[in-house]
């Protein structure tokens, strides 16, 4: 019997260690955040770093183009590129702090800060096409979808499954209409699926992935993501981490101007871009050369419809509350570059607003 | 009545434990969020929940039972052959190391996307543990209580279930709960790897979407579901058919 009460007060108090040296662990990493943006962030040199999550596609060209020609080290400014799996794991690595910045669809950043996560739009990133493409005849608009009907897209809370959402709501008056019909698939395994015509009938996907597609006979285009939304929008904007922000002003200028440099390399050079890229991209180069000068895709750091999400996101119980101006989800830069007209709005600062 | 007081009075401080930790270490809502907002989250979404945990729970029990009936094929091949043991035996020490999750990618190959997929995963996580159990169950089976049963005259059926089956039994119920477990962490797995198909999906599904949606609270309530899950079957369902059977019969030890 005593042996017994010992056995269980010891199994406690083993219990108990465990625990704590959980805690430990956690309160760990927040020294090591600390420590990591204070110490780690210069190097050897006294150079600033910058930790970025790099992600695939054709969108990430301008990336390549400034780690190839080096846009990022003439500011002195050295880039960890960090290899995540998921959108979902790059927001969760800036929010414990592994993370300085990261390119996300609004969207997604949009669901981040409404929870909290401590990050701003530092600038915007690219416009691309985005469409929901199927290969089912009978299919002709977003009304026909049946229940077996499977639509691929990323993954819940992506800037595709907001746009279907939206586009459900105008049409059937219910954003949530298809929600039972999404499977959460990556671009490329979405594009396997219905390359095969296995599983999914419809996948919501950008380029490389939807030119693929609609070269195939008989795939088409049944929602246009512009069409959508109501106008142009930043397919992914550049998030920066408040602590890097506050910190770093010499590194966050370095990232903005070598991402600048190369998107205005890229726009100037699309050809030498293409012979560049064409090796990491694994096709030819005229292929890739297609890609780039496609209709629709632009290389730009401008900040398109930056608040034209979050009503809707708001209405329809994505977010729990709207930006009340871009202040509060953009950094300084965004925001002089918006500017605040006195009286109505200028043509820039209703960009940024739904239609 | 007093070994539940101590549960209850475990689980409470362990409650204390962790609020004081989120206190003391100022952590956001993101990383640890309080047990309050756990609770409402939970309370919030009960109706999704329980959809969620009914779907995990069907397709877990329809994974573990062909896994049963696949187990214990493979044990009567073992016991009952010359060739069949040696065979069997080696491909069980080649596929119980591999987790079960590591086949999800030729699991999509063969079954496409949905819940067949999920379900072979869980088949393939069961099948080898329990094929384990059973067999070691079997062959550690004292020969003096079968030749005692042959000598009363049984034989076959007879046998198998009057001696065979009893001082086996605490093998197979180690079998069913390491079965029971790796179904759980293989459905749980592969539906976080590629989400769900269509609005059917269980509780990794409920996890990936709350992740998703950056919903720690959710994500913390999906698993406090299915720890409580396990601690029902475990408490209610294999503690009484031990104490039904093994405990009864005196095969193992008190």
């Amino acid at each position: 019997m005593r042996r017994k009460k010992i056995f269980r007060a010891m199994s406690l108090l083993l219990v108990l260690l465990l625990l704590s040296s959980a805690g430990f662990i956690l309160s760990g990493c927040g020294d090591r955040v600390q420590a990591g943006s204070t110490g780690k962030a210069q190097d050897s040199s006294g150079g600033e770093v910058i930790r970025v999550a790099k992600q695939f596609g054709l969108v990430y060209a301008p990336l390549m183009v400034a780690e190839k020609k080096e846009f990022f080290s003439k500011y002195g400014l050295k880039v960890e590129w960090v290899t995540l799996g998921s959108g979902g794991a790059v927001r969760e690595a800036m929010a414990s702090g592994k993370l300085d910045a990261a390119f996300m669809g609004i969207p997604p950043f949009l669901i981040g800060w409404d929870k909290g996560l401590p990050a701003k739009i530092a600038a915007g990133y690219t416009v691309s096409p985005v469409q929901l493409v199927t290969y089912d005849q009978n299919i002709k608009g977003i009304k026909d979808f049946r229940p077996e009907h499977k639509i691929a897209l990323p993954s819940p809370g992506s800037v595709q499954h907001i746009l279907l959402a939206m586009a459900l709501e105008k049409e059937l008056g219910d954003p949530k209409a298809l929600d039972d019909n999404l499977v959460a698939l990556p671009h490329p395994d979405g594009t396997q699926a219905m390359l095969a015509k296995k599983d999914v009938v419809a996948h919501f996907t950008t380029p490389p992935y939807l030119f693929e597609e609609l070269a195939q006979p008989g795939y088409r285009v049944v929602l246009d993501g512009f069409e959508a939304f109501g106008g142009e929008f930043n397919f992914n904007v550049l998030l920066v981490t408040k602590d890097y922000h506050d910190r770093h002003p010499a590194g966050y200028a370095a990232f903005i101007m070598g991402l600048n440099d190369a998107m205005n390399w890229l726009n100037e050079h699309k050809m030498e871009a293409a012979e560049l890229l064409a090796p990491e991209f694994k096709i030819e180069k005229e292929k890739l050369y297609r890609y780039l000068t496609s209709e629709g895709l632009n290389f730009t750091t401008a900040p398109y419809g930056l608040l034209g999400f979050a009503e809707f996101m708001k209405k329809a119980g994505y977010i729990s509350k709207v930006p009340r101006d871009l202040s509060e989800i953009a950094w300084e830069n965004v925001l002089a570059v918006v500017g605040k007209r006195e009286g109505e709005p200028c043509q820039l600062e209703k960009m940024q607003l739904p239609r | 009545m007093k070994t539940m007081l101590s549960k209850v009075a475990f689980i409470l401080s362990l409650a204390v434990l962790w609020e004081t930790v989120r206190i003391a270490g100022g952590y956001s809502e993101l990383l640890l969020p309080g047990l309050l907002s756990v609770a409402s989250s939970f309370w919030a979404e009960r109706a999704e929940l329980l959809k969620n945990a009914l779907f995990s729970l069907r397709i877990i029990g329809t994974g573990l039972s062909t896994a049963v009936a696949l187990a214990m094929l493979l044990t009567l091949l073992c016991m009952n052959g010359r060739l069949f043991p040696g065979v069997i035996t080696d491909i069980m020490a080649i596929m119980h190391p591999l987790p079960g999750i590591a086949i999800l990618p030729v699991a999509i190959l063969w079954f496409g996307i949905g819940v067949k997929s999920v379900l072979f995963v869980i088949v393939f996580s069961a099948v080898w543990p329990l094929a384990n159990h059973f067999y070691t169950g079997f062959r550690s089976i004292p020969r003096n209580q079968l030749e005692i049963g042959r000598n009363l005259g049984l034989s076959g059926l007879k046998l198998a279930l009057s001696v065979m089956l009893p001082a086996s039994f605490p093998h197979i119920l180690g079998g069913l709960r390491s079965g029971w477990a790796r179904a759980w962490q293989a459905s749980v797995a592969a539906e976080l790897v590629f989400g769900a198909a269509g609005g059917q999906g269980g509780l990794g599904w409920y996890l990936y979407k709350k992740r998703f949606m950056m919903e720690t609270p959710g994500v913390f309530a999906g698993m406090l579901v299915i720890i409580a899950i396990g601690l029902v079957v475990e408490y209610l369902i294999f503690t009484t058919v031990e104490n039904l059977t093994v405990r009864k019969w005196k095969v193992v030890a008190d």
